[in-house]
């Protein structure tokens, strides 16, 4: 009896912080409001794999074991990578052989290879959980991300779009609701973009769904699952949480980076060569 | 018969008119006037005043001519080339675009139902007022811009892919060579005008102060407010490397201290008179301003990606060492 008391209650409970949900915030068009600028705050970015503490992304064979690699060994604790506990449910990136050779490949490469080096666009799910915020603009008639990363955006079309024209580093997104949820289903990418800076990579037939489910008025559960058949053995999920800005903080700043990245680029091109 | 013209034409302008009195924006559910949507600003008409047109106002058979010419630029330009045309000769210049890729408007920029010969409204004459310095010191941007492939930085944004060519962002936002779309989401606290061309979000929040001059930033900084049935945004705290808004249209220089104040008014369902003035009393000896429809585009607006693909320059930094080598070898 106790115990049917208590799933009562949890159950009350839960429908109470839906009410409430909308009833702090309220609705865009009958469904939650998800303007504001969102956040993660955890280290997929680094690896969306469970992974422990390390010296460096980039590390070489030392005398006693790896060493940060000569072009980063400079940063000292700076450019050491924080731990994580992993994003992918389940734990594992179901890769098929040949392109678990390649992400291991990529991810000794990293310098080389990783697009977030060239401040490229992220693509997605990338995008989400970059350390940077975004912001999303939700009104009756458009739903649009602005990614604080190299201003990357997207449009969430609420009318089917049909075939994506062309492959694109953002895709194509279609947005729909289930009850709450706002689901993503994102397609046309191109095979550029990455899904950390460990080398965890996809082919240009991905395809990922994305589920924004709001928890209370500042937090948002986020799921994305990839699908893509060239190189995973079956469709996996990330998990996350979104965490909402508030007073100050909740204001996107610009983090063009494309000048950053010139030097890197384009500076064997220069007149005169820094040494 | 010029009777019932003029009469004919008269009454139109006085129904041109009075649809603009009668028409009532949509709100949004904030009860704000809603100017959500894809628009586009793209015109035949120049910023600034053509020569050979010094009033402000066309005439009907002169818009018709204007729009005309272009129709036959664009029909010439996507004839098929001459298979037995010979090569260009080394050396020639082959050109950049073809009318494939120009995306610049069909139309006369028509405003309250005149036909405009600039998009410039004051001063009167259609220019841009600068004092002597500041046009020495457009010359000079000019000719850096002509000249400076010592390093990325001397390049143009455009061509580094930082902002859009010319001042398609902003503010003002002005119309250039082609991608002249914008996307409109309001949201509570803040407006966001999308640039197709790079794409660059402009989130103007509603209320707030400007941050400290220090702070600057691409595009500015933007606060809005409504006055009526019109978002007024003002514009300060600008990048000073965007003081050069160079285009193939147009070169404008302003100063990284100007003020731009724009004001949005949807005047119809399928358009939004878009007003501004630019207030740089280090770059112009009086205010300018200037007016220009964004009328309803046919959506969606697809990826703009710039940077990813930049071939072109690795390619101008690559081009002028090695010009340099030919050079240095035909020397010795």
């Amino acid at each position: 009896m106790v115990r049917h008391m208590r799933r009562l209650v949890g159950v009350l409970m839960a429908i109470s912080i839906v009410q409430c949900v909308n009833a702090a915030d309220g609705t865009v068009a009958g469904k939650p409001d998800l303007n504001g600028v969102w956040q993660v705050l955890n280290t997929a970015n680094y690896d969306i794999e469970a992974h422990a503490a390390r010296a460096a992304m980039a590390l070489r064979p030392g005398p006693f074991g790896p060493v940060p690699a000569k072009a980063v060994v400079a940063l000292g604790a700076v450019g050491a990578v924080p731990a994580g506990l992993g994003v992918v449910d389940g734990g594992e990136i179901p890769y098929q052989p040949w392109a678990l050779e390649k992400k291991k490949e990529n991810q000794a490469n990293w310098l080389a290879r990783d697009p977030e080096i060239r401040c490229y666009l992220p693509g997605v799910p990338r995008a989400t959980y970059m350390p940077f915020p975004f912001q999303i603009f939700h009104s009756e008639q458009a739903i649009f991300f602005a990614y604080e990363y190299a201003g990357a955006v997207r449009n969430i079309y609420l009318a089917d779009p049909g075939e994506p024209p062309t492959d694109t580093w953002m895709g194509q997104s279609f947005g729909t609701w289930d009850g709450n949820t706002l689901v993503v289903t994102a397609t046309g990418f191109n095979d550029r973009t990455w899904f950390d800076r460990s080398g965890n990579f996809h082919s240009d037939k991905l395809k990922v769904t994305e589920r924004y489910t709001p928890i209370n008025a500042h937090t948002m559960n986020y799921q994305a699952t990839i699908e893509d058949a060239e190189v995973f053995t079956r469709p996996w999920t990330m998990s996350m949480t979104l965490y909402k800005r508030v007073g100050a903080d909740a204001r996107l700043q610009q983090f063009k980076c494309i000048e950053f990245v010139e030097e890197l680029m384009y500076g064997h091109l220069r007149k005169e060569p820094l040494e | 018969m010029n009777t019932i013209s003029t009469i004919c034409a008269a009454s139109m302008l006085l129904m041109a008119t009075a649809a603009r009195a009668d028409y009532a924006a949509p709100r949004t559910a904030a009860g704000e006037p809603d100017l959500q949507g894809v628009w586009t600003n793209a015109t035949i008409t120049p910023v600034e005043r053509m020569n050979f047109f010094p009033q402000l106002v066309l005439t009907k058979p002169q818009a018709d001519m204007l729009e005309q010419r272009t129709r036959e630029f664009a029909e010439r330009g996507s004839a098929p080339t001459d298979p037995d045309a010979p090569p260009p000769e080394a050396g020639d210049d082959v050109g950049g675009y073809n009318s494939f890729w120009i995306d610049a408007g069909t139309t006369v920029a028509l405003v309250n139902g005149e036909y405009r010969s600039s998009l410039i409204t004051s001063p009167a004459d259609g220019k841009l007022p600068y004092t002597p310095a500041a046009q020495a010191k457009r010359v000079q941007l000019l000719m850096s811009i002509r000249d400076g492939l010592d390093g990325p930085e001397q390049r143009p944004l455009g061509e580094r892919c930082l902002v859009g060519f010319g001042s398609t962002s902003g503010p003002p936002m002005l119309p250039v060579l082609y991608n002249n779309n914008y996307q409109i989401v309001q949201a509570p606290g803040s407006v966001m005008i999308l640039a197709e061309m790079n794409h660059d979000a402009r989130i103007v929040r509603i209320g707030g102060e400007h941050p400290p001059t220090d702070v600057r930033t691409w595009m500015g900084d933007s606060i809005g407010h409504w006055e009526g049935d019109t978002l007024v945004v003002e514009t300060t705290n600008f990048h000073p490397a965007q003081s050069m808004r160079a285009c193939i249209r147009y070169q404008i220089y302003m100063s990284a201290n100007a003020t731009v104040t724009e004001r949005f008014t949807r005047v119809a369902h399928d358009q939004i008179l878009y007003q501004f003035t630019v207030d740089d009393a280090e770059a112009f000896s009086e205010p300018w301003s200037g007016e220009i429809p964004m009328r309803a585009s046919e959506g969606p607006i697809y990826e703009y990606a710039c940077h990813e693909g930049n071939y072109s320059l690795p390619g101008i930094l690559a081009g002028a060492r090695r010009e340099a080598r030919t050079t240095d070898e035909g020397a010795e």
